[in-house]
């Protein structure tokens, strides 16, 4: 892993020397800042069970399933396309430094991201007059409730990039598994009441475990099921990247 | 420095290479030449790792190129074809970035960038973005690129495709003036290419190897007399005679006749070069001389017989598969 800090440089300046992390920082900020507004205007109409930051974090897959496969979709199908991942594996590199610091890189702007959202947390301090006890530990764990679904949901944009040498292809791959893993997972709620099916469901469900971090819950099954998952998943691109190998 | 055993590689089924053999000594500057699709983008990504060989053996440095893949790279300077390149980002950047995941140590960084940048004239394009640079430029960043890690091989797969003939020549130069530290292995289907810088020359057609020496001693041994030209006026038929007649002369055909001047293409054998005894026997039979001279035999005519040999031995064989499966 000692060339990490190296490759993970280049994909920071991949994001920021060409207009893609503008425009998704642009994109994400605005669509959260809209969410935001309207959810401080609903809650001044009364007393609500609710806090802000909880309607916020529920709100959380909308930017998610679009932001993931655009950060993503460029980081393996270009270097193909382009031929630059000749010159990577001729470096003494090996496959899975490449696929780690890829998935690191877009970790990072994503939480770079989210943690922009932070400021929201600042204006509601500021405008509640500090009276409204601003309760910061389901904050917390919303906000790494967000990062473990968001680098999972990466890890897979990855994979789906190491696939094809067509970006949008990738793109639009990893967005149909995320929307599968986020949406129709929930859905299929409907479809088996009661049960163990249902349980089983529910507990792979990302909703009903943002629902949970959200409240300041942070089951470590949860936990592992995410960090394992992205570990498989990276491996599983590493071996993908790997087989023109055995081709 | 490279040792290739009997490579093969098939591509779903369809073999690329065929039982490739050749060696590289240090110093050497070995072009390996060949049409497009003979096998020689495949054998270099073979012998820098980015794929592996179907059977056979590759040491590059006494390292084997697949078991010892890592320690292989540390040692190749690899310039691909179509010299892929990270557009978006800045000259100096990119060559620091390649400096640090090729191992350079922090310390040396600086100096190794700036050294390189000197050495293929890029100095004053560092802070420009590599892709608004033209071709030649990009090609130098590529070469750049290779020599960062003070490699002992540089591996340069089609190093000239696509660049005008200026940029061309200044690349060629670049080359030879690299090829006095390092060893070098080049691929070009571009012959005069391989006249003027390489040493040594690997010929490959159809995944197999079928020549590898000097383009001097290439000549001498395909095609050593070739052909000479005789212009004579004179009768046609008594001069194409006496020509016939000369020792060491194969074959003597007329190729033309204009106003009583006869053109005689004649077909020495072997090192001999009969052109004085040409001379003397038209000396002798009293007609007027105007031209004798020797066609040199370009690399190029080599090549061309080479594969074409190659590719009728190939029909042959087909045929007589065929004739034995009827």
């Amino acid at each position: 892993m000692r060339n990490v800090p190296a490759l993970l440089r280049r994909e920071m300046n991949a994001y920021f020397a060409s207009v893609l992390g503008y425009i998704v920082l642009i994109f994400f900020l605005l669509v959260m800042g809209v969410t935001f507004a309207v959810i401080v205007s609903y809650l001044m109409r009364g007393p609500t069970q609710m806090t802000a930051m909880r309607i916020m974090f529920s709100m959380f897959w909308l930017p998610s399933l679009v932001v993931t496969p655009m950060i993503t979709m460029r980081l393996l199908a270009e270097e193909k396309r382009s031929g630059t991942i000749e010159m990577l594996m001729t470096a003494p590199v090996t496959e899975f430094e490449v696929v780690f610091a890829k998935w690191l890189g877009a970790v990072l702007l994503y939480a770079l991201m989210w943690g922009l959202t932070g400021v929201y947390v600042l204006i509601l301090h500021k405008f509640s007059g500090g009276t409204a006890a601003l309760d910061l530990g389901p904050i917390a764990s919303g906000y790494l409730g967000v990062l473990l679904i968001g680098q999972f949901l990466i890890a897979v944009g990855v994979l789906m990039s190491s696939l094809t040498k067509n970006q949008v292809a990738a793109a639009v791959m990893s967005f149909a598994v995320c929307f599968a893993f986020l949406l129709v997972l929930n859905w299929m709620d409907y479809l088996f009441q009661g049960g163990v099916v249902n349980k089983l469901l529910k507990s792979v469900s990302a909703f009903e475990q943002m629902e949970d971090f959200a409240r300041g819950i942070v089951d470590l099954r949860v936990v592992f099921l995410y960090l394992s998952g992205t570990l498989w998943t990276l491996f599983v691109t590493t071996r993908v990247v790997e087989s023109r190998k055995w081709r | 420095m490279i040792k290739v055993e009997n490579l093969t590689k098939r591509y779903a089924g369809v073999a690329a290479l065929n039982g490739v053999s050749f060696e590289v000594n240090r110093g050497e500057i070995v072009g390996f030449l060949g049409p497009n699709g003979a096998g020689k983008s495949t054998t270099m990504r073979i012998l820098t790792g980015f794929i592996p060989a179907s059977t056979g053996r590759a040491t590059v440095a006494g390292c084997d190129v697949f078991e010892d893949s890592l320690e292989v790279r540390r040692h190749i300077g690899y310039m691909p074809e179509n010299n892929p390149l990270y557009v978006d980002m800045r000259v100096g950047e990119y060559l620091k970035f390649r400096a640090q995941i090729k191992g350079v140590a922090r310390s040396e960084r600086r100096d190794r960038v700036k050294e390189v940048m000197e050495k293929t004239g890029i100095t004053d394009v560092e802070k420009r973005v590599i892709g608004q640079l033209s071709k030649g430029y990009r090609q130098r960043v590529g070469l750049a690129d290779a020599l960062l890690h003070e490699p002992d091989l540089l591996i340069l797969d089609e190093p000239t495709i696509g660049l005008d003939p200026v940029q061309i020549r200044q690349v060629r130069e670049l080359i030879k003036e690299l090829g006095k530290q390092h060893t070098i292995l080049l691929s070009t289907h571009i012959l005069p290419e391989v006249e003027m810088t390489c040493n040594r020359v690997i010929i490959i057609h159809r995944g197999k190897i079928l020549a590898s020496d000097t383009p001097e001693n290439l000549r001498k041994t395909l095609h050593a007399g070739g052909a000479i030209n005789v212009e004579v006026r004179g009768p046609q038929a008594e001069v194409r005679a006496a020509l016939q007649a000369v020792p060491g002369v194969v074959s003597a055909q007329v190729t033309a006749e204009v106003d009583g001047l006869v053109r005689v293409a004649v077909e020495s054998q072997g090192n001999e070069d009969p052109r004085e005894a040409i001379y003397q026997a038209i000396v002798k039979g009293g007609w007027t001389l105007r031209e004798l001279s020797r066609s040199r035999t370009t690399l190029e005519d080599i090549f061309v017989q080479l594969t074409r040999e190659e590719d009728e031995a190939e029909e042959d064989r087909r045929d007589q598969r065929r004739t034995v499966l009827r």
